[in-house]
């Protein structure tokens, strides 16, 4: 008797569970393609032409020509892309050694006034660029950094050297410091145990900082907005603004344009997903 | 992309300081001597600056500086524009918030639940493509979504039978701010989601065990098991959304600019347009320090919630 | 920790007073003129921020400067090429940060005073004025333009001003005609839309294309004389009534001839595509934008392409005759480290040869130049459009350039408010009084 009941009670467990499972996968299924179908819709969009992009939106391209895709690489999109890179691999060079050397200081020598210089590292972190923007107009003409790239890679560092301290700084916490303990009774300078050991074993933070940084730095824009003129000095996301205004019409070229800067980013995600996830697993802590 | 740094800090407990006397006191400093310059060169200084420039009146072309004390800071409480900029920073605070803390955290739960591994991946990683793109680049795409000549929502819209709701999104002083927080949402709750996912990963999982054991169902464990266990999590959250949402800058300059008629303006884009467009560096200087205040406060918030949960930095 | 303490005050300070010097150094504002002697040094840079960013017009001033490197190889021209919509942004940040160009664009009006007033602009009278060899070959309206306290300090490139460009067809289709008043124009907007065709494409996302059309209104509403005294912010008083009567015809206009609401969701590029594409039937636009409208490529073909003044309304109290628009130019950093250079460029740009170039398609920008608007080689309509400017008796300025910052501000946003039908033109004007008594 009691074994029928529980047979059915769970029989209609299953029913509802089925049901449940159902719409939860389609709402899955259905907020997947909210988020995918605009980026599809951009990448297809580079190959129309304005006539079909004023047509049917939800037309497939009738020719699938790279032309516009060509056009845009060749109208700025390539210079915008090489001023992206330079300027995103530079700062994060810059930003990740600097960071990972303070964070060495703090968690591996006798600093004096640590908790002062980590509340002035760390509290860098509470600062929001838009306040500062006004006064480093004046500064970087003053230092003749306006319009350069120093002046986009300084900025960067700056502002991104608190967050990757912190991080940084957690790991090394970590690390067991018997190894460099050894190290100094064998008479190794601070230095000579920093880039022989303890770099070394921050490797898997130091990947996941640097694709952090390189995910803010390659879609920063008010900085680079406001310190740089001239599409000779242009980041991706201001040399996209300008292919908008200057192409006025074309807006098959815009999304040509929109497409190449996308690409290159959401490719370093999925094929560093791995280390991505582990710096924001690192961060949020055990 | 700050919210992870804050998020290490809550559940390290200090260490004790170990005595290490074998290095000399001063020469240790050059270890933070470049950061410190750094971030106090391009950071605090120009923040302390701004303050300055804030009570002046400056002149652009001519160089001029003249003294104004107070001035900008009583007209910025006179400006209305001021105040809808506000009630915007607010309302993107609210809706981000709401999506991007609850809905993220939900969405989280629900694919943490699922079994394979390979789909819970697949999930994140989709929802996250987004949040990987430059905001110009999603500016620009709804820009062109919103648009009524050639956009998606407007012809979806009218294809699924609702033309009455066709209208100029971005143009329409009403719709326009919704407009940009929405397309926020889409950008930013997939961040939110694999953080929340983490979080969950790391209560164990024999709780889970125990609690189906015992009867409970799905929606249970998430009220009894999931939510209180990531509530740190949650708590840090809408404390760095609220944080972010009085920042926000870039999208509402790349979709509208603050218009149409300041409708969408922000704290950030009326500065620009108080700095940069009519030439008052001291009245946007003033706005600044708004947004500095405000954002102190929720710094603050932040710091005495971790310090609370009896963790330090 | 004491002494580690004031290490770290020490070299903080140290760090600040670096910073504070910095700010308070400026450039050099002493006035600075040309001087017609000065030998020509054919070495080094010279950079040029141009307003012809736009995709069509940017091979212009690429091409000049090539042909200018040719001729004289030590020189070196870098090009800063904004749009339109940009260059305002892009030239306050260059002037706030001390790195403006040698050459720059700028409007007439207030927004070249600027750079008179901050002793950015070199004094060029002793090279232009109309009297000079130089300043013989410009027309002399358009230098004059330029003109400030009595020297000159602008090289007009082009002459500029507004009409409605119409499609021939969609006239001649429906048995229409070139409204004479602007009474017939709201009614031909009628006959049109009952047609399915949008009657007047417009694109107010960017704001000034509103101005563009209160402006002209303004001009034939408000007495020249009222005019000039409320764009001076020492005597605005924004008092005439004549400015309530033009809103009161912008809003007439914006509804009977226009998406309505819609209008400030559509960006003035978009529309623009829209009456190129034939799919509307008259788009209010500058001469200069006269090529770019019709091509021989795009639906609407050069011949089908007509355009009208913006009809007067009846009525009116102003100036019948005045067009909207104002010649645009350059002028020549005062801190410049080349000024001799930096005009012989500009000397070079304002040839002869190099002005046909520009007055022709695809440019299409009717050239200062005297003989630089040759008929032979440029569109009929342009042709026309710069007779019309030639016989107009005053050229009403951009409100946007002719106003100061702020004002202009609050003409700029509460125009796009009464486009989209959340303002009054009684509540525009008080918004606008109220900013021009804040500036004075």
């Amino acid at each position: 008797m009691s074994a029928t009941v529980a047979a059915g009670r769970s029989r209609h467990v299953n029913v509802w569970s089925a049901i449940a499972t159902t719409l939860l996968y389609s709402f899955l299924v259905c907020l997947a393609v909210i988020v995918i179908y605009p980026l599809i819709w951009m990448a297809l969009s580079g190959f129309k032409d304005n006539a079909q992009i004023f047509g049917d939106p939800f037309a497939l391209p009738v020719h699938w020509s790279w032309n516009n895709y060509v056009q845009a690489w060749n109208q700025g999109v390539r210079g915008y892309v090489t001023v992206s890179v330079l300027v995103t691999v530079a700062s994060a060079i810059c930003t990740v050694l600097i960071s990972a050397w303070t964070a060495f200081g703090l968690t591996r020598t006798k600093m004096p006034a640590k908790p002062l210089v980590i509340a002035i590292v760390l509290g860098g972190l509470m600062l929001s660029p838009t306040v500062a923007i006004i006064p480093l107009v004046k500064m970087l003409q003053a230092l003749g950094l306006y319009n350069t790239y120093w002046a986009l890679i300084i900025l960067y560092t700056a502002f991104r050297v608190p967050f990757t301290t912190f991080l940084i700084r957690a790991y090394m916490l970590d690390l067991p410091e018997d190894i460099d303990e050894a190290a100094t009774m064998d008479g190794a300078s601070e230095g000579q145990i920093f880039w022989r050991i303890t770099l070394p074993l921050c490797r898997p933070i130091i990947i996941s900082c640097v694709i952090l940084h390189v995910l803010f730095a390659w879609n920063e824009y008010l900085f680079a907005m406001i310190f740089t003129s001239g599409s000779d000095v242009q980041t991706l996301p201001v040399g996209l603004t300008s292919i908008m205004a200057t192409h006025g019409t074309n807006y098959a070229v815009v999304f040509a344009a929109m497409t190449i800067s996308a690409l290159p980013i959401v490719v370093v995600f999925f094929a560093a997903q791995r280390y991505f996830i582990r710096g924001l697993a690192e961060g949020i802590g055990k | 992309m700050e919210s992870g740094a804050v998020l290490r800090g809550v559940a390290r407990p200090q260490r004790p300081n170990r005595p290490r006397a074998r290095f000399a006191n001063l020469s240790s400093l050059r270890w933070a001597a470049i950061a410190l310059i750094l971030i106090g060169w391009f950071v605090y200084y120009p923040i302390v600056d701004n303050f300055i420039v804030s009570t002046t009146d400056q002149d652009i072309y001519t160089g001029e500086v003249t003294n104004v004390g107070l001035a900008n800071y009583d007209r910025l409480l006179h400006d209305p524009v001021v105040l809808l900029a506000l009630w915007n920073n607010c309302l993107y605070a609210i809706i981000s918030v709401i999506f991007q803390v609850f809905g993220a955290f939900l969405l989280a739960a629900i694919i943490e639940d699922l079994r394979s591994e390979r789909w819970r991946r697949l999930w994140r990683a989709i929802y996250f493509v987004p949040s990987a793109i430059s905001i110009t680049v999603t500016g620009l795409l709804f820009y062109f979504i919103y648009q009524p000549q050639i956009g998606l929502l407007d012809a979806a819209l009218s294809r699924v039978g609702l033309s009455q709701f066709v209208m100029p999104w971005l143009g329409n002083e009403h719709t326009a701010i919704y407009a940009i927080i929405a397309m926020s949402q889409w950008q930013g709750f997939g961040y939110s989601t694999l953080l929340f996912a983490i979080a969950i990963q790391k209560i164990p999982r024999d709780l889970y065990d125990a609690a189906t054991i015992d009867g409970a169902g799905p929606l249970r464990r998430l009220w009894s098991i999931t939510f209180p266990l990531t509530r740190e999590m949650t708590g840090l959250m809408i404390i760095v959304t609220i944080t972010g949402a009085f920042q926000v800058f870039n999208e509402v300059m790349v979709m509208t600019a603050g218009g149409p008629n300041n409708s969408s303006q922000v704290l950030g884009t009326w500065l620009y347009q108080k700095a940069f467009i009519e030439d008052n560096f001291g009245y946007g200087a003033a706005i600044a320090a708004v947004i500095f205040v405000l954002t102190m406060l929720t710094g603050a918030a932040q710091l005495w919630y971790t310090k609370q949960r009896r963790v330090q930095l | 920790m004491e002494r580690s303490l004031q290490v770290v005050a020490v070299t903080l300070a140290a760090v600040s007073s670096l910073g504070l010097s910095m700010v308070g150094s400026f450039a050099a504002s002493v006035p600075v003129a040309a001087d017609p002697s000065a030998k020509v040094e054919y070495s080094g840079t010279l950079s040029v921020l141009t307003k012809f960013g736009l995709q069509q017009l940017s091979p212009y001033f690429v091409n000049l400067a090539q042909d200018y490197e040719k001729l004289h190889p030590g020189v070196k021209v870098e090009l800063i090429q904004e749009s339109d919509d940009s260059v305002k942004g892009k030239t306050k940040t260059l002037v706030a940060s001390n790195s403006l160009p040698d050459i720059y664009f700028s409007w007439t009006g207030s927004w070249g005073g600027n750079f008179v007033r901050g002793n950015r602009a070199v004094d060029l009278s002793a090279v232009i004025s109309p009297d000079t060899d130089w300043g013989k070959t410009l027309s002399p309206a358009a230098v004059k333009a330029f003109e400030y306290n009595g020297k000159f300090y602008g090289i007009p490139l082009y002459q500029d001003a507004k009409f409605m460009g119409y499609n021939k067809q969609v006239f001649a289709k429906l048995g229409l005609k070139a409204p004479a008043s602007f009474e017939e124009l709201l009614t031909s907007c009628d006959v049109i839309r009952k047609s399915g065709v949008t009657p007047i494409s417009f694109g107010n996302k960017e704001a000034w294309p509103a101005i563009h059309f209160a402006g002209q209104l303004l001009a034939y509403n408000v007495p020249q004389a009222k005019l000039e005294r409320d764009f001076d912010p020492a005597t605005a008083d924004y008092s005439d009534a004549g400015y309530v009567a033009a809103l009161k015809q912008f809003s007439q206009l914006v509804e009977r001839c226009t998406d309505g609401a819609g209008v400030n969701g559509t960006s003035y590029a978009s529309a623009l595509q829209a009456f190129t594409n034939a799919q509307s039937a008259m788009y209010y636009q500058e001469i200069i934008e006269f090529d770019q409208a019709a091509t021989p490529d795009s639906a609407l073909k050069p011949a089908d392409f007509g355009f009208f003044r913006l009809p007067v309304p009846t009525g009116a109290k102003g100036d019948p005759k005045s067009i909207e628009g104002a010649p645009e130019g350059y002028m020549i950093n005062a801190a410049s480290k080349n000024i001799p250079l930096a005009i012989d460029f500009m000397k070079f740009a304002t040839s002869k040869e190099n002005a046909q170039v520009l007055s022709a398609p695809p440019y299409g920008q009717p050239s200062a130049t005297i003989g630089g608007a040759s008929e032979k080689n440029m569109s009929a309509a342009v042709v026309d459009g710069l007779k019309d400017i030639n016989a107009a008796s005053y050229l009403m300025p951009w409100l946007d350039t002719a106003n100061p910052p702020r004002v202009a501000a609050v003409w700029l946003s509460s125009l796009q408010a009464l486009a989209g039908g959340s303002m009054t033109p009684e509540q525009v004007m008080d918004e606008v009084r109220k900013a021009a008594s804040a500036v004075k």
